[in-house]
């Protein structure tokens, strides 16, 4: 592994991000209008669940946050299939980087801009959704990076299963819908079904929540954390020794 | 610079290489010829690392450079920061790129497109972009993967000059190609490859005297001599023969 080698391609990642911004703007942009459009409905429902003064700011910030942020999952993903687009890939590999160097080049300005997202995320939506919360948002700190950094794993191990960028982003996108649904961020877990309660704690969606709602509508502290940070980290491990065992430097990737 | 040793590789049944040998010195050349599917592209994708043999040995002197078959860049990076990319990524220090940037981009007739992006360039334009980032770093052994397919006559007629000049140079080359003009205007040696065996090695001069049987003998003649289903089964020869 060099650390020269994985700066010169997280320079590079940067750059081609930077010559194609409208996808991080989106990434901004939707959750911001979303939280507007969804905000009285989580009210009323946060309300009914036995939260009295909840303004649906609590629970439409993170949420969104939360579901949006899995379009990172697609983007890593998209990234290693883009060098397969362009056929870089195999220039990669030549110049002796390992696949260490590689991975870890590519997701690392994915973690960046994931953290980006829940960053302006919360310097933007709370203000402007009126978000009070009862404990120290910067509590959130860990358990955000530990979130981010389980998606953009999610990302890389979703590379490593599928042969094709059409897998890629249906799996991805898929995972937008369902463990943001499942995990209790596009709704109050309150008004799901009784058997989605215990499928919930199997996506990394239910433990980023359950760690936002600790400290924003319970006024949690960040050993709240523990446990969300904890979890969300064996689920990262998880994914890492999947995707070592399926990652394939000479895979042939059908991209574009 | 490169010795290859006894390559076998197969895809499922198929067999692509067959106990393959062949070896390069710096400053040589090596045309790598064979019809679509003669395993060409093969062997260049296992002597760079990006395919394992099933038996065999390779045996490289130093750093590679390639150019494979189908163009690689960023279309959206400039020229140059394509080029300052993969010379950071090949471990050139950020004090020698500008000049390797200006020294290539002079060979390769690159210098007034450097700051354009790359998507924006020519065929003949990407193609020399393409093979300009297969030579950052100065490597040992250059392979080049029909580096001219798809170009003008112009275009193939500078990279043919450059890599000429490379070799010079003490670079080792291995050059594969469907253009028999441009194996002569080289200078190199062939190697003749055909359902994944080695069928003729030797100078230009060599093959043609030797396979060559209609008049003249051209390497055009030795070539489809060589690689014509049926008839040239007598004429094949041993992998070590040349």
């Amino acid at each position: 592994m060099s650390a020269r080698r994985i700066l010169a391609l997280v320079r590079n990642e940067f750059r081609l991000i930077a010559q194609d911004p409208l996808p991080i703007m989106i990434l901004v942009a939707f959750p911001l209008i979303m939280m507007a459009f969804l905000k009285p409905t989580f009210r009323l429902a946060l309300l009914a669940s036995g939260h009295p003064g909840a303004t649906g700011a609590e629970q439409v910030v993170p949420g969104q946050a939360v579901s949006n942020g899995f379009y990172i999952v697609g983007m890593t993903s998209f990234a290693f299939f883009a060098e397969h687009g362009w056929k870089t890939w195999d220039r990669l590999r030549v110049g002796a980087g390992s696949a260490a160097d590689i991975v870890i080049g590519k997701t690392l300005p994915r973690l960046a801009v994931s953290l980006l997202q829940f960053l302006v995320l919360f310097l933007i939506g709370a203000p402007l959704e009126g978000l009070h919360s009862r404990g120290p948002l910067l509590a959130l700190i860990p358990m955000v990076v530990a979130f981010a950094t389980c998606l953009v794993l999610l990302g890389v191990l979703v590379t490593a299963l599928c042969h094709t960028v059409q897998q890629a982003n249906a799996v991805a996108f898929g995972g937008i819908v369902v463990f943001g649904a499942i995990g209790g961020a596009l709704v109050p877990l309150e008004g799901l079904p009784g058997w989605a309660h215990h499928v919930a704690p199997a996506t990394p969606t239910y433990w980023a929540m359950r760690g936002f709602r600790s400290v924003i509508l319970s006024g949690g502290s960040i050993d709240s954390q523990l446990l969300p940070v904890v979890t969300l980290a064996a689920m990262s491990a998880g994914f890492v020794l999947v995707a070592l065992a399926r990652f394939r430097l000479d895979d042939a990737k059908v991209a574009f | 610079m490169l010795e290859v040793s006894g390559i076998s590789k197969s895809y499922g049944p198929r067999v692509a290489l067959r106990d393959v040998s062949l070896s390069v010195g710096a400053g040589e050349i090596v045309a790598l010829l064979g019809r679509n599917g003669a395993g060409k592209t093969t062997l260049v994708s296992i002597v760079a690392g990006l395919r394992r043999a099933e038996s065999g040995t390779v045996s490289v002197g130093g750093r590679i450079g390639l150019a494979p078959q189908e163009s690689g860049f960023y279309p959206t990076l400039t020229c140059r920061q394509n080029l300052r990319f993969f010379a950071r990524w090949a471990g050139v220090s950020r004090r020698q790129i500008p000049g390797m940037i200006e020294r290539l981009a002079d060979g390769l007739e690159l210098t007034g497109l450097l700051d354009r992006q790359a998507r924006q360039l020519s065929g003949g334009e990407q193609r020399r972009l393409h093979t300009a980032i297969a030579l950052v770093g100065d490597p040992a052994l250059v392979l080049l993967d029909e580096p001219t397919v798809g170009a003008d006559v112009q275009t193939r007629g500078r990279l043919v000059e450059f890599v000429r000049a490379l070799a010079a140079g003490g670079t080792a080359v291995v050059y594969s190609t469907h253009y028999l003009g441009e194996v002569e205007s080289l200078g190199a040696s062939l190697v003749v490859l055909d359902g994944g065996v080695v069928v003729a090695r030797g100078s230009v001069a060599e093959v043609k005297r030797r396979y060559a049987r209609d008049t003249p003998a051209t390497i055009e003649n030795a070539f489809v001599q060589l690689t014509q289903p049926g008839s040239a089964i007598e004429l094949r020869v041993p992998a070590d023969v040349g």
